[in-house]
């Protein structure tokens, strides 16, 4: 039950943000109420029953902003994210953060909740030591290396489709 | 040279003597030899490094230079674990151990039924957390027996003592927080009533410690930092180190910016010896961290030092530091193997450490005097060792600055040797060892302490040394300080060594190859590919059919993940190889068809029941 009940509220949430943040130029406002309140949330796993298309699509509000890249990339150093994941972020205790492979998701929303969550495999949660707006540049960042997928492209990307890839009849519904 | 000899010893010669027409009495070589305690059985293997000199010295002889050739797989066991196999396995009467790798699975296999099947299996279940704590994968470096127990670490700062009958847990204690960036990944040493445990975590800022257990109820009696107070670093009025430089009140604290050595490094994740008529024993310590220099001006004592401390109180007897204000990662806790050797006309109880920095060092073991400090490896960042003050001539152009660039310093931050540890033969006085030639271009970055997350800030990239080569495998003079001869490999060279009384070497490379050489004159005599890179441990035994059987695990990973871009680094692997001459074994011949109900492996998903 209270699985199920997470999950709403994850979907309630994530659909508000969406809404929300469809004007790029108006991002949202992230942290009013404490690190994690009020979120973007997706699942991180797949979604169980006929969810009826509902993908939660959060583009990255840092987008936006100008010079994103630039502070992330001195976040990226100076809160040791580059011990990990490599100065170059192609890996070492961490995984590469530069391929296609993303063990929890590789849209922007995925990986800011990487960022603040932590992940079981020694990622530490950082949502108290690292305001919102700058695990967003942090995110810009990392979308820079040219690995993680378009908000849009979240679904498809676990998935495992590849961008211009064929699609067998069975699976569009025209056996 | 035997002073004193041990009962164990004395089985040990006369075996050797019987097959080599005494050339273990003749002190062939360099003149240096060994003791062999605790002398265990010939054809068994209870640690890592076999005797509590870590000689990695087996007195089997069936396996010879002129039979090598004809090795074959006798059998094969794999683990399925994912990361670096950097142990050997263990043989006590009629059966094997192993250790995996994270999640540090123990099997216990019946080497007297065809095939070696499993006897039981024991399931620590490691937090998964563990894995991102480690520096440098998340390996285990070995285990013990000791008291009808397996005894080892868990990645995830436990350490465990197992019934080897059973294969039920006899103690289990929690040594540190994983979630602070301490992990434990050295093969524990048992001597007596003692278990020596140190933990990993140098590129994290944990605080290096050495403990000793109680072997029966897994309680710990002390516990020995490597930076801080002298109380905390267990240092009192025996202490009595060989050079005035390393005299002084608190020096862990005082060469160190104000509370920088609460994060200063100096683990202990490497090996331990024991001297039974010194009742010392000897280990190293890791790198400063930060790895950034510019961050703790200072000696910053006791680190990529090392100690010898009284084997019961663990109060120090004296310490020697290799690498004062570490700036390249040149950590102490590489092996050191305990030899007599003859200096100045008379036999010296020295020990013998080929060190990260480049250096070969024989070290008065009595003293902490250095005798011998030549380089064994290609190296820029020092241009000798002064014998006045045992500390190195560092080159100023090699000091790295922050965020600055730095070219082609020699060697990296794995340095000329890891911990991949050599071994010693009396047959030759010689040490074999796996090492490196790699440089690196280094660029510092500050850091700030995090808990959980690296304190580090070495940004590399790393390339060959001259030649090309990434990998060597030598034979050590450790009287005259030089290489009496080498093999260049063109992948690092990152497995331990076995010396045997077959006058026989064997080694294996990160691309699969493992190998039996002339201990004389470094011919090749035998390889064989293996389906992974070697940066494990070989070792040999004597199985209950009498046969002499020599295992190797394969398995890459661990460090030797830094040349994992070269083309022809293998892929991960996880298979135990067991071989004999022919092939032969208990399961040999036509026919065979023989299965024994084993006790099932275990699946990622079905644990052991808990106690």
């Amino acid at each position: 039950m209270l699985r199920v009940a997470l999950l709403i509220a994850i979907f309630v949430s994530a659909d508000v943000r969406a809404a929300e943040t469809t004007n790029p130029a108006d991002p949202p406002s992230v942290d009013a109420a404490g690190p994690l309140a009020g979120e973007p949330r997706v699942p991180l796993g797949d979604v169980a029953g006929d969810h009826g298309g509902l993908v939660p699509v959060v583009p990255n509000p840092a987008d936006a902003r100008t010079g994103a890249i630039n502070r992330g990339k001195q976040l990226f150093v100076r809160m040791n994210c580059a011990g990990c994941h490599g100065y170059d972020a192609k890996g070492g205790m961490g995984p590469d953060l530069t391929d296609r492979y993303w063990r929890y998701g590789g849209s922007p929303v995925a990986i800011y909740e990487s960022i603040i969550e932590g992940r079981p495999q020694g990622m530490p949660s950082w949502s108290a030591a690292i305001p919102s707006e700058e695990v967003w540049d942090i995110v810009t960042y990392i979308e820079s290396f040219g690995g993680a997928s378009p908000a849009q492209d979240e679904h498809a990307q676990r998935e495992g489709d590849e961008p211009g890839e064929l699609t067998a009849p069975e699976v569009e519904g025209k056996p | 040279m035997m002073t004193r000899a041990l009962p164990g010893w004395t089985a040990c010669a006369a075996a050797v003597a019987l097959s080599l027409g005494g050339v273990a009495s003749a002190r062939a070589g360099t003149g240096a030899t060994a003791s062999f305690a605790p002398g265990d059985p010939p054809g068994e293997w209870r640690r890592q490094a076999r005797d509590y000199a870590n000689t990695r010295f087996s007195p089997l002889d069936q396996i010879k230079k002129d039979n090598v050739g004809h090795l074959r797989v006798a059998w094969t066991f794999s683990d399925g674990a994912a990361y670096g196999h950097e142990g050997a396995p263990l043989v006590e009467g009629d059966t094997m151990y192993v250790v995996t790798p994270f999640p540090n699975i123990a099997y216990a296999l019946d080497l007297s039924k065809p095939g070696s099947p499993i006897k039981w299996t024991y399931k620590p279940d490691p937090t998964p957390m563990a894995v991102g704590k480690a520096c440098c994968d998340a390996v285990l470096r070995g285990w013990a027996l000791a008291n009808g127990k397996l005894i080892y670490n868990i990645l995830d700062g436990h350490t465990v003592a197992v019934d080897v009958k059973t294969g039920k847990e006899a103690w289990r204690i929690k040594m540190s927080n994983v979630s602070s960036g301490a992990t434990m990944t050295m093969p524990v040493m048992v001597v007596g009533d003692k278990v020596y445990a140190g933990n990993s975590g140098g590129e994290l800022g944990a605080h290096g410690w050495l403990a000793a257990l109680d072997v029966n109820s897994g309680h710990e009696l002390w516990r020995a930092y490597s930076t801080g107070s002298d109380a905390d670093a267990k240092i009192g009025p025996d202490f009595k180190p060989f050079y005035p430089w390393l005299v002084g009140k608190d020096l862990g604290v005082s060469t160190w910016p104000a509370d920088a050595w609460r994060h200063g490094g100096g683990a202990v994740w490497g090996w331990i010896s024991y001297d039974p008529e010194l009742n010392l024993m000897y280990y190293g310590t890791s790198n400063p961290s930060p790895r950034v220099p510019a961050q703790r001006p200072g000696l910053n004592l006791w680190t990529s030092a090392m100690f010898a401390r009284d084997a019961d109180s663990g109060m120090a007897k004296w310490a020697f530091q290799f690498t004062p204000h570490d700036q390249w990662d040149y950590d102490g806790v590489n092996e050191n193997i305990l030899i007599d050797a003859p200096f100045g006309g008379r036999m010296r109880k020295v020990l013998v450490q080929l060190n990260r920095n480049g250096f070969g060092y024989t070290i008065d073991r009595e003293t902490g005097e250095v005798l011998v400090a030549k380089p064994f490896g290609n190296l820029n960042w020092a241009t000798g060792v002064d014998m006045a003050t045992g500390q190195p001539i560092v080159n100023p152009a090699m000091q790295p600055q922050p965020e600055i660039k730095l070219d082609n310093v020699c060697p990296t931050d794995v340095g000329d040797k890891d911990w991949e540890p050599g071994a010693f033969s009396p047959q030759t006085g010689l040490i074999y060892a796996g090492i490196f030639n790699i440089c690196m271009d280094v660029t510092d970055h500050p850091q700030s302490y995090i808990a959980g997350t690296p304190y580090d800030g070495m940004e590399m990239q790393r390339h060959a040394g001259p030649g090309g080569n990434w990998g060597e495998f030598i034979a050590w003079d450790p009287v005259k300080g030089e290489k009496v001869w080498s093999i260049k490999e063109k992948f690092m060279t990152m497995s331990g060594a076995l010396a045997t009384a077959g006058g026989v070497v064997f080694y294996g490379t990160v691309d699969g190859w493992f190998r039996a050489v002339d201990a004389q004159t470094g011919d090749i005599l035998w390889s064989q590919k293996l389906g992974s890179g070697v940066i494990a441990q070989p070792m040999t035994y004597l199985g209950p059919d009498g046969r002499q059987y020599v295992a190797i695990y394969t398995g890459v990973g661990g460090a030797a993940t830094i040349s994992s871009a070269m083309p022809g680094y293998p892929p991960r692997g996880s298979t135990l190889y067991v071989f004999s001459i022919d092939g032969d074994s208990v399961a040999s011949g036509p026919g065979m068809k023989e299965t024994d109900a084993a006790a099932p492996a275990p699946s990622g998903d079905t644990a052991q029941p808990k106690k």
